[in-house]
């Protein structure tokens, strides 16, 4: 054996998985498929002014409809941050017919840990017990105590910066001082729990440091809100900031970039991964490494892929997929701008600062008493209030003196809500590899189906009814509110495709996101998903690989593995 | 290979770290390179409609900031959605500059329009003139019933090229790289001015 352990993927969960299982003393093999950017030294536009840049910020439109059709279509892809996201053209997919899925992702070292908007929330009992409850998708095999202490770790190791509230849909966590709400904010925050006690709105639960963190070289955060060109202060957490320089530390971790892993190989008679098979892309050469256990941290897409193109004879239908579900009952959250108020009353109030997080006004749906309108699970918003500023131009007439007078002054406060409804498991929602077409490197292109159904627009439509409503009662005026999701994968929190379960028939893995069927093989990020909340998830992928690493590490020791 | 240097990294930049904070706007300072002039009639005419746009006033308007290569630079790559498929119906005088690719030519139109509504060549007018001209076109496009009008694209890039120009992000408006702490409630004075580096306020405002 080369190793004792391959981790595939050095994202946000790749990176925890490094970590602990270096930690424990494994040595350890990362492969990543992006390139090296090495922290605070490879963050190329940190320090750009949009002056410094040749469109301003804006980036050059006609490269981006040629090669970044997708990413563009995220409103965090920029001029500064299109070093961060992939090449579309490069790194092709399809879609089944009538599927519009915008897959947004970053490969290089730190995967999307670099990239993401740092939102972290828990979820609760509410959501692992939505499956078994309404009979949608499997039930899942763990409960909300099973990983809070993996929450507690994650959460102080990582930074998470929140206000406590005491909410059993959003229990709280081991928090750092948590980034004020902004006087609009705030009023609204009353105005809602005037008149609706159980709705909560609070400052975002974010992995930006409000206290630095010394022993690991972590500054606090210092309110740029340019997170996702990469931060030297350290204050957000990435791979790059947090998990690999501990794993570095341990002495016992090995880094591979530029490294696509292709498919594992399989022992049917031991029944283990017995090699990782990848491509050095600089080189152009097959290579591969050998290990007692396998992590996948891939991104979930990217982890089922490589599980499907493991297929075998005698696994036709790919690596640890007896069930026949692996692809199936992949998720995203139904995500739009439910609403946009014009906030009358504060034009004498201003901020300071670019805070790196919004809002969030917690779930109060499908809790106790099943009040959804057509839907039986959770939404949630957020959202943030703000003062416009010179783009506001864009939509006013005149010009000249007055014109720009105008423009020179804070305008109007505006607060907005962005609906997040829960995406109900459902087996058409799939990826299935594309025989026919390959990518650059020669694999087969990974294919989506995808679309959202009856529960998510319904859960939308009352979303966006009482969004207005709430802002209304707030004091505001509501311009805009849409009930219509965005594509599938807009939301960024794609899903799935792997999922845990209590039987082997009707799930890929098992409660310690250890494969059925293959004992040395875990599948640690959104891969596992059985249901999707409405929170966003990384902080569970997170927590759920920590948990993972540990309990591998006991069955290694213990002769399980 | 560059990750084992990792840790020593961490702790020169931790030392460095007021030092580098300090000096990186100098530094972004002298990269700054200075506006070529420019001199073809289609520079001159979005100079020139910059300028009336965004005049000089206690700093510099944006045709004197470069703003009219700007707004070339970005038609020309499609900038403001301005290689995106046009609507079906246009408002007068745009179909005629329309190209056999299905682009429309902004600039060609502006000159047009602006000729047009002058009654003679636009850039020939007193200044007070192509004021009231461009003044009229501006109202006619933002005429709530108007729907869309290529106007509002130049108009914009007016606005991108000037406040993300060091001139208009920095003089005009305020602007602020490293924030360093977030005040969440400060009164506001008559006299304070927009940030151009409010990112939530650039991208939602
Ligand atoms: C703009 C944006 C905002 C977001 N905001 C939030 C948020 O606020 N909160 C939240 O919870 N989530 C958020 N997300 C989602 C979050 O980034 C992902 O859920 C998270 O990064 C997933 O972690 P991961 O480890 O599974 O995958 P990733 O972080 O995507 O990492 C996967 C890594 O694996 C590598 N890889 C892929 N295929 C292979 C292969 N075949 N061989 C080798 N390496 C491979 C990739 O290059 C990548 O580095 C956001 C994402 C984006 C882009």
């Amino acid at each position: 054996m080369d190793f004792d352990a391959i981790v595939v993927g050095s994202g946000i969960s790749g990176g925890w998985a490094a970590k602990e299982l270096a930690e424990a003393g494994l040595k350890v093999l990362m492969i990543e498929r992006g390139r090296e950017i090495n922290h605070q030294q490879d963050y190329a536009t940190e320090w750009k002014m949009p002056w410094d840049m040749p469109f301003r910020g804006e980036g050059d439109s006609d490269l981006y409809d040629a090669e970044y059709a997708v990413q563009k279509r995220n409103r965090h892809f920029t001029e500064f941050t299109q070093p961060h996201f992939v090449n579309d053209a490069q790194n092709p997919y399809q879609t089944g017919e009538g599927t519009d899925f915008t897959w947004f992702r970053s490969y290089q070292l730190g995967g999307r840990s670099l990239t993401w908007g740092r939102q972290c929330y828990r979820w609760s009992d509410y959501d692992f017990m939505a499956n078994a409850r309404d009979g949608h998708g499997t039930d899942w095999p763990i409960r909300y105590a099973d990983l809070a202490p993996w929450y507690d770790k994650v959460e102080s190791f990582i930074g998470v910066s929140g206000a406590k509230e005491g909410l059993k849909q959003l229990p709280d966590g081991q928090f750092q001082p948590p980034m004020a709400l902004n006087v609009v904010e705030q009023h609204v925050r009353e105005a809602i729990a005037k008149r609706w006690p159980e709705r909560c709105v609070t400052i975002g639960r974010t992995a930006n440091l409000t206290e630095a963190k010394p022993d690991e070289a972590r500054n606090a955060c210092q309110n740029r809100s340019i997170c996702a060109r990469g931060c030297s202060f350290g204050a957000y957490f990435s791979t790059q900031s947090s998990t690999l320089p501990a794993a570095m530390k341990t002495g016992n971790l090995t880094v591979i970039t530029d490294a696509v892993v292709e498919k594992l190989a399989y022992d049917p008679a031991t029944r283990r991964v017995t090699a990782v098979h990848y491509l050095d892309t600089k080189t152009r050469t097959r290579k591969q490494a050998s290990a007692r256990l396998v992590f996948l941290n891939a991104g979930a897409f990217n982890s089922v892929h490589i599980l499907l193109n493991s297929a075998q004879a005698g696994m036709e239908n790919g690596l640890a997929n007896g069930s026949g579900v692996l692809g199936t009952h992949i998720m995203d959250h139904a995500n739009t701008l439910a609403a946009a108020a014009i906030m009358p009353g504060f034009e004498m109030h201003t901020t300071f600062g670019n805070r790196p997080t919004g809002v969030v006004l917690a779930r109060y749906r499908n809790m106790d008493v099943m009040d959804g309108v057509g839907h039986t699970r959770g939404f949630s918003f957020q959202g943030g209030a703000l003062q416009s500023t010179w783009t506001q131009g864009n939509r006013m007439a005149g010009i000249g003196a007055d014109y720009k007078e105008t423009l020179r002054r804070p305008g109007p406060w505006r607060m907005v809500l962005a609906s997040f409804a829960d995406c109900v498991p459902r087996a058409s929602n799939r990826l299935t590899l594309d025989r026919t077409k390959t990518d650059p490197n020669g694999l087969p292109q990974l294919k989506i189906d995808f679309a959202f159904g009856k529960e998510e627009l319904a859960a939308l439509a009352q979303a966006k009814a009482e969004a207005s409503e709430m802002l209304t009662a707030a004091g505001g005026k509501v311009l805009f509110g849409s009930d219509r999701p965005g594509a599938g994968g807009a939301a960024i929190h794609e899903m799935g495709g792997a999922r845990m379960g209590h039987d082997p028939a009707s799930s890929v893995l098992n409660k310690w996101s250890q494969a059925h069927e293959v004992a040395n093989l875990f599948v640690t990020d959104g891969a596992q998903m059985s249901s999707s909340a409405c929170q966003n998830p990384s902080l569970t992928y997170m927590a759920l690989t920590a948990r993972a690493a540990h309990a591998a590490v006991s069955m290694l020791r213990e002769g399980k593995i | 290979m560059p990750i084992s240097d990792y840790r020593l990294a961490r702790r020169d930049f931790v030392a460095g770290l007021a030092l580098f904070a300090a000096a990186a706007p100098s530094l972004a300072q002298a990269a700054q390179t200075s506006h070529k002039q420019a001199t073809s009639p289609r520079h001159l005419l979005l100079r020139e409609v910059s300028q009336l746009v965004i005049p000089r006033s206690t700093t510099p308007g944006a045709g004197e900031v470069g703003v009219g290569a700007f707004v070339l630079l970005g038609l020309a790559h499609g900038l403001a959605g301005s290689h995106g498929a046009l609507p079906k119906t246009l408002p007068e005088g745009v179909a005629a500059h329309v190209g056999a690719d299905g682009r429309l030519d902004y600039v060609g139109w502006l000159k047009a329009a602006l000729d047009q509504a002058a009654g003679a060549p636009f850039m020939a007018q007193p200044p007070a003139r192509r004021h009231a001209v461009l003044a009229a076109l501006d109202a006619q496009a933002f005429d709530p019933k108007a729907g869309w009008h290529p106007w509002k694209a130049i108009k914009k890039l007016i606005l991108t090229g000037y406040y993300t120009s060091e001139v208009g992000g920095s003089k005009e408006l305020n602007y602020v790289h490293v924030p360093g702490r977030f005040d969440p409630d400060l009164p506001l004075k008559p006299s304070d001015r927009a940030y151009s580096s409010d990112w939530t306020g650039v991208d939602f405002g």
